[in-house]
């Protein structure tokens, strides 16, 4: 074995990874670390946009801890995250494979399904929550509830019920990751060699056997890398929820990060909003790491 | 073509793109997309101003074109000045006074920015403001309605912003649904009721309920009028003890009853912006609505003229028939952070060119001054003597720094009374024990 150096030639010499990584470094430290310590840091404090100075304390966290809305809005968030994580899951997966078929029997148009779906992906989240507010507006000329009243239904209360109105925001969600589930999830199927098929179909398997035995345990390690980011990005969704619900009716929509934003942009709390935005990032880190543990231990498998 | 002369005509032709360029900058250089004065003006002043009240308006072209003829001719009164503008995007005004809020916390702040009225008392709080009354006659200050003072005028007496622009909330009704307007609340829903029996497409009152400012601040005047106060002198929340507790309650049972009569529906929850009224208006399916004075030209314009002409508007109903008729006022100020005298002074005459009384004209948006009523000529048709009438009992927002976490618990509060998810007392006593927990956290 090579005994190590901290020599500066062994640091910055050729070959070593030092000098290219440096700006790398430096720009993860002032554009990420130096944040997110700063973060950490107004969370040990009392500060407030309203009043210059502040003091360091614990109190905060026992406060934000100690508050029973705080729990109300991890439930509501861990429905929105897992509820958007399923279905973003299975539907994008069901396009991907829809189009992956389409793919191999060269049906005209794929082009535009793929661009008319990467279409949800690219809008802003705030557009997407001001085209859904229009979509499922309650009252009887909202988009929703105009074609259910062309169907002879009656009108259904979107928003102004605390569960219709969390269900709600997961259909927005969901409307707006599938796509990029589906991106995903047909890259992932492109990859999948075609004999493996092939043979399948020789020892006479069904489509459904296919899909079951080839399909789901080649597309598994992407399945989850899929289900790592959509928790990430549905964990910090508020931008659609803003203009869709504002987080009610009450606070029956007000997922973590809305109710970060809502602490620090509207109550002006900034130690409040600096523990929220840590507790969403020790949730965000021990789901990542639970589910790379899964990965890897995918990839002994 | 001989080359010369092609590259004669190119660089004319690139000469003339320059100058029309630099031209629609901006009449000659003294107004550009982001500053007011000639470029090279020895004085230099940063001005942070929503977008709405600049030429760069992009909703509202006369406001625009109005802003930009007031902006050139500041700037030819004023030559020796340059004003860097910051121009904050309509939807980030909110946003935006929180990070102001930081700003002149780190003593980073604009020289001279536009305010919410509503936020202004914790920027005096926070001693981040320059006074201004030595920029304004007693005359000018005294005239100013009594909930503008009580905002803008500190402890110590001194003014610390020019409240130039506000509003008020008030009652629209149809009167082929509503012929007489409603005085209490029990009237109003009554009447709501009787407009659906005659028009069973319509609701018979709409108003915000969903997760906003809005609803607390709207609703409020229900409250106020009762006699009801928010927090006591040390800014301390009480309006969940003694008799503000039974005002209050009274004003969360109205919304409530409102809600289970059938005189509005239940989407009131819902409703987090204030154009939701003038759609249902222009589906002809509202009776009355309690909107802003801002409503009024939008719907004007929209409403077909025989529409427009069934609405009326009054002032809100109240509980008791002989309670006064109280309504909420915002509005925006023109503040002074510099420490440079010079630059505070200059940004009260830029408010005074600009904005006190020329950008009521410009914009509309209701003076906060009554003589302005009577001389401005925008303000002579006989709906703004209603909505002078109503600033007369306007009520602003406290402003305390725990008014923004009453505001939010009250909303709270509100929607799940509407939804049914909670009593009114479990409501109230929720939001009042939230809201003293938050001044217990500010006092730390």
């Amino acid at each position: 074995m090579t005994k190590r150096t901290l020599a500066p030639r062994a640091l910055i010499g050729e070959n070593r990874p030092t000098l290219w990584m440096a700006p790398l470094l430096a720009v993860v430290t002032l554009f990420y670390l130096y944040p997110a310590f700063e973060v950490l840091r107004y969370s040990f404090t009392n500060a407030s946009l309203q009043r210059p100075d502040y003091a360091y304390t614990l109190h905060t966290y026992a406060s934000v801890l100690s508050d029973p809305v705080l729990y109300k809005v991890i439930r509501t968030t861990a429905i929105f995250v897992l509820a958007s994580i399923v279905l973003q899951l299975v539907l994008g997966l069901v396009v991907a494979v829809a189009a992956n078929r389409a793919r191999r029997r060269r049906l005209p148009g794929m082009v535009f399904v793929r661009s008319v779906v990467l279409s949800a992906w690219v809008m802003p989240g705030v557009v997407i929550g001001i085209v859904w507010a229009i979509v499922l507006n309650d009252a009887s000329y909202g988009l929703a509830n105009l074609l259910f009243a062309a169907a002879g239904l009656g009108n259904v209360p979107w928003l102004s019920t605390p569960s219709m109105a969390l269900i709600s925001i997961i259909i927005a969600n969901v409307w707006r990751g599938t796509a990029f589930s589906m991106i995903l999830q047909y890259a992932g199927l492109q990859s999948i060699p075609d004999e493996l098929y092939e043979a399948a179909e020789v020892d006479g398997a069904s489509t459904l056997q296919s899909f079951w035995y080839i399909t789901i345990p080649q597309l598994r390690p992407i399945l989850l890398i899929n289900v790592i980011l959509i928790t990430i990005a549905t964990l910090n969704t508020f931008d659609m929820i803003l203009p869709l619900t504002g987080g009610g009716p009450g606070q029956a929509t007000e997922v973590l990060a809305l109710r970060t934003y809502n602490v620090i942009f509207r109550e002006y709390s900034l130690a409040g909003g600096a523990v929220l935005a840590v507790i969403m990032l020790l949730i965000s880190l021990a789901l990542t790491v639970g589910y790379q543990r899964l990965l890897r231990s995918e990839g002994a498998l | 073509m001989k080359p010369w002369v092609v590259r004669f005509f190119g660089l004319t032709l690139v000469l003339v793109v320059v100058g029309v360029v630099y031209g629609c900058g901006g009449s000659g250089g003294i107004l550009t997309i982001d500053r007011i004065g000639r470029e090279d003006a020895p004085k230099t002043m940063t001005v942070q101003l929503n977008n709405s009240y600049t030429h760069q308006n992009s909703t509202t072209q006369s406001w625009a074109d109005g802003f930009e003829k007031l902006f050139t001719k500041f700037a030819k009164d004023y030559p020796d000045w340059k004003l860097d503008l910051k121009i904050i995007p309509d939807a980030q005004t909110t946003q935006e006074q929180a990070r102001l809020l930081e700003e002149a916390r780190t003593g980073q702040a604009p020289d001279c920015a536009n305010v919410d009225s509503f936020v202004v008392a914790q920027f005096v709080e926070q001693g981040a403001l320059k006074p201004i009354d030595q920029y304004f006659t007693k005359e000018e200050i005294n005239g100013l309605f009594p909930f503008v003072r009580d905002i803008v005028v500190g402890d110590d007496g001194k003014m610390y912003a020019y409240w130039w622009a506000t509003d008020v909330r008030v009652l629209y009704r149809r009167t082929d649904l509503v012929p007489e307007a409603p005085r209490t609340w029990d009237e109003l829903i009554r009447d709501a009721k009787t407009a659906e029996q005659k028009d069973p497409d319509v609701d018979g009152y709409l108003f915000n309920g969903g997760r906003w400012e809005g609803t607390t601040f709207d609703n409020l005047a229900h409250f106020w009028s009762q006699g009801g106060e928010l927090v006591d002198a040390q800014g301390k929340p009480i309006f969940g003890e003694g008799p503000n507790r039974t005002y209050m309650l009274n004003e969360l049972n109205f919304l409530k009853e409102s809600v289970d009569s059938g005189a509005s529906p239940k989407r009131v929850a819902t409703i987090t912006d204030y154009s939701e009224f003038e759609s249902a208006a222009q589906a002809q399916s509202v009776a009355m609505f309690q909107g802003g004075d801002f409503q009024y030209p939008p719907l004007k314009e929209s409403l077909p003229p025989e529409e427009f002409n069934k609405y009326d508007v009054s002032l809100l109903p109240t509980m008791n028939p002989n309670d006064p008729q109280k309504t909420g006022t915002g509005g925006w100020t023109m503040a002074a952070f510099s420490d440079d005298p010079e630059k505070v002074k200059m940004c009260m005459e830029f408010t005074k060119d600009v904005y006190i009384g020329e950008g009521n004209e410009v914009t509309g948006q209701l003076p906060t001054n009554p003589k302005y009523f009577d001389t401005l000529d925008r303000f002579q048709a006989p709906i703004y003597d209603k909505f002078e009438e109503a600033l007369k009992d306007g009520e602003a927002r406290p402003g305390v720094p725990v008014y923004p976490a009453i505001s939010q618990q009250l909303q709270i509060a509100i929607g799940t009374v509407l939804t049914g998810e909670a009593t009114p007392e479990e409501a109230l006593d929720r939001a009042y024990k939230n809201s003293l927990s938050a001044y217990e956290e500010q006092k730390k």
